[in-house]
């Protein structure tokens, strides 16, 4: 649109006289379509009041189709610290207030059965500009959607083995860690009694060698050495 | 006139057109109105329905079973909450889906999704003309997968078979009032079914088989295990007292009851 009456900022050109009155023709004629359109829409109002039906403003091809929720609504996300309402909280309270906002229609609810509701509801669709019409599926469309989650079955159940392996493998890392460590501790309780035993046995065997005073016996040996035997008068103990 | 290429993302106009314009199930029933009243009024308040069937379509039905429906059943607990089950067959009711999508889902996507082949098998009892509902379902009293039901009395086990015929042979299922079909041998009769061929072998030799064994059994011959071994589906009812020790799903009497009926009637000329 702004193409044909040329940029607001750009420069003025010598035609511009003819882009005034061509502006003023547009602008008469758009208020004339804008009044009829409003006159259509009072006749509308009129005409679904006196038939007992809620008026909607009638689409004007810019919507979008409906289409289904992705997943469960995470309500988390969406809850303020308080969810608490004052009690007789009317439905769908003007504004964002306690509870369930809808910043669409700026329309607070008290809990999320009214909000889901209000999702679904006609002025909501039209606040968010869908037309509560949803695309039908052909049966080439419904094979895909089974292939799809068919496979995305077994890839979960896949995750789901390697997670159990994992973890069956993390198991077995940490039991043989245990292992491990009490083998440390039955070694490490050998090696203390090995020890034990050899400085029990170390005494004993010094205790032997204190007996026998240093230089005390050496003639001894020297004879023995020399092939003389019991020939002294000293006996060894 | 054009088909729209389009559903309503609620359900208002679907049960606006309560015998009105809106057009029938192909066996002549107003989808509208094939539940009951009270399980409609508790299917559109809860909070399922309105969270999970809005704005979906053929295909995301088929998201929705496999997210959600690991058990079937109509109405359960003391509040007599609707099963997703319910809700989601009620969903159906107003997609009003084709022949083309109805095989997609019983048999390509029913051998991988269990609960979406019973949701189907039931939608289609529920709306399809007699005989397409024998041939439909027929084949699939060979599924012998286990499936959850919960109930006002709690939680049972029960088999894709066993549900299967309880569709052909009860006239209530799911707190769903069944319409009254007419019995396969008047339908073979009038020729529009052929006589079932069980993928077992011929039903008259195999029945012929049983009696004379029974014969036998009755002159004296007391080993009972060889007897049940050569009936035709002894596997499957040694498979079923299982439960029935159990105490749960149907009684095992009513089972048995239910599939000499059908025996009977494949005899019949
Ligand atoms: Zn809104």
């Amino acid at each position: 649109m702004s193409n044909n009456k040329g940029s607001a900022y750009g420069q003025a050109a010598s035609d511009t006289d003819f882009r005034k009155t061509y502006d003023l023709d547009e602008y008469a004629a758009k208020a004339k379509e804008r009044e009829a359109a409003e006159k259509e829409e009072r006749k509308a109002r009129w005409e679904a009041k006196m038939a007992g039906k809620k008026y909607y403003k009638p689409l004007d091809g810019s919507e979008t189709l409906t289409t289904a929720r992705n997943a469960t609504q995470d309500f988390s996300r969406m809850v303020g610290t308080s969810t608490l309402v004052p009690a007789g909280a009317g439905v769908g309270k003007r504004g964002r207030g306690a509870g369930f906002y809808c910043e669409a229609c700026d329309l607070t609810f008290k809990d999320n059965l009214q909000w889901i509701e209000h999702t679904n509801s006609m002025q909501h669709q039209r606040s968010i500009g869908q037309t509560g019409e949803v695309r039908k599926a052909t049966a080439a469309d419904v094979h895909a959607r089974i292939v799809a989650l068919w496979e995305r079955q077994q890839e979960r159940e896949r995750e789901q083995v390697v997670s159990l392996k994992e973890r069956l493998e993390v198991r077995a890392e940490e039991e043989e860690k245990e292992r491990e460590e009490k083998r440390k501790k039955r070694k490490e309780a050998e090696e203390r009694r090995r020890l034990e035993k050899e400085t029990a046995l170390k005494v004993k065997t010094e205790y032997g060698e204190d007996v026998r005073v240093e230089g005390e016996h050496d003639e001894d040996d020297m004879m023995a050495a020399m092939g003389f035997t019991g020939f002294g008068t000293t006996t060894k103990k | 006139m054009k088909k729209s290429e389009f559903h309503r993302a609620d359900e208002k106009r679907f049960l606006d057109e309560r015998g009105s314009s809106g057009s029938l199930a192909p066996n002549g029933l107003n989808p509208a109105t094939i539940m009951e009243k009270a399980v409609r009024e508790r299917i559109v308040d809860c909070y399922f329905y309105k969270e999970q069937c809005f704005g979906v379509n053929e295909a995301d039905i088929v998201d929705r079973v496999v997210e959600h429906v690991d058990f079937i059943g109509g109405v359960y607990g003391t509040v007599q909450k609707p099963t997703p089950f319910i809700c989601l067959a009620f969903k159906l009711l107003q997609l009003a889906p084709s022949d083309a999508i109805l095989d997609e889902y019983l048999r390509f996507g029913g051998e991988k999704f269990k609960y979406l082949r019973v949701l189907t098998a039931f939608y289609i009892r529920l709306t399809r003309q007699d005989k397409d509902v024998y041939q439909w379902l027929e084949p699939l009293l060979e599924d012998k997968r286990k499936l959850k039901r919960k109930g006002r009395a709690g939680t049972t086990l029960t088999y894709v078979d066993v549900f299967i015929d309880d569709l052909l042979t009860k006239d209530r299922v799911c707190a769903t009032s069944l319409w009254k079909m007419r019995k396969r041998d008047i339908l073979e009769d009038l020729e529009m079914l052929e006589p079932r061929v069980s993928p077992l072998g011929n039903i008259e030799d195999l029945l012929e088989e049983e009696e004379d064994d029974e014969v036998k059994k009755e002159g004296g011959d007391d080993s009972d295990g060889s007897v049940r071994s050569k009936t035709p589906d002894s596997g499957l009812d040694s498979n079923h007292d299982k439960i029935d020790v159990d105490g749960m799903g149907e009684s095992r009497s009513s089972r048995s009851r239910s599939r000499s009926r059908s025996r009977s009637r494949s005899r019949s000329p």
